[in-house]
């Protein structure tokens, strides 16, 4: 098997199920291995509300410090905030907003499309 | 190789904004996401496809519009083998 590009979608707003947790733990996954996959995580609908700075981590942290020292950025498509009346500033700083166009790109690129 | 956009109902609007601006989006409904609204994927000239026998078990053969094209799981096996799946399923 050959190293794929894997996005990674997460659409289930924080707490109250696995997704949030699992969907990361997954991403951690892929990467490993012999083929080391590479992954973008996106965040959309009522997923963005893991996006806010507020949110306890305790249970993601791990999954997030790996993810961010292989470089993986935490992207939120900025029509899913405004839909909920959520400000940029009200996010955490590990971040990145992007627009539906540029979340469709994301999806181009990859090799597969997972949501949790 | 289009993009396959699977989508069942309880994330299916974030993967129908998805595919509405995707020029390549074949979108396929499964289970619950019968239920969607695809009418503007329809209008802007996207494939939609439904399973039958999700659309037949929820009573809705009436309500799913014609344009939807009705699927067999062998049909969906063919499409997920001839494009790219990208999943809200």
């Amino acid at each position: 098997m050959a190293q794929r590009h894997i996005l990674f979608t997460f659409n289930r707003a924080p707490y109250g199920s696995v997704y949030y947790t699992e969907g990361l733990r997954a991403a951690v996954g892929v990467t490993s291995g012999i083929d080391e996959h590479t992954v973008d995580l996106l965040y959309l609908g009522d997923g963005v509300n893991f996006a806010l700075k507020d949110v306890d981590r305790t249970d993601s942290l791990k999954y997030l410090v790996t993810l961010a020292n292989l470089g993986t950025k935490l992207k939120v498509e900025k029509e899913s905030l405004d839909e909920r009346c959520i400000n940029e500033a009200d996010l955490a700083g590990d971040v990145e907003v992007i627009r539906r166009a540029d979340a469709l790109d994301l999806v181009r690129r990859a090799d597969l499309t997972i949501d949790f | 190789m289009s993009n396959l956009y699977l989508i069942d109902q309880s994330i299916g609007g974030n993967a129908l904004a998805l595919a509405a601006g995707d020029s390549d989006a074949v979108v396929v409904l499964v289970q619950d996401g019968v239920y969607l609204d695809v009418s503007q994927l329809g209008k802007a000239g996207r494939p939609v496809y439904a399973i039958k026998r999700d659309i037949e078990r929820r009573g809705l053969e009436k309500r799913v519009p014609g344009e939807v094209k009705r699927i067999g799981f062998d049909d969906l096996v063919d499409l997920i083998i001839e494009n790219k799946v990208v999943n809200f399923a």
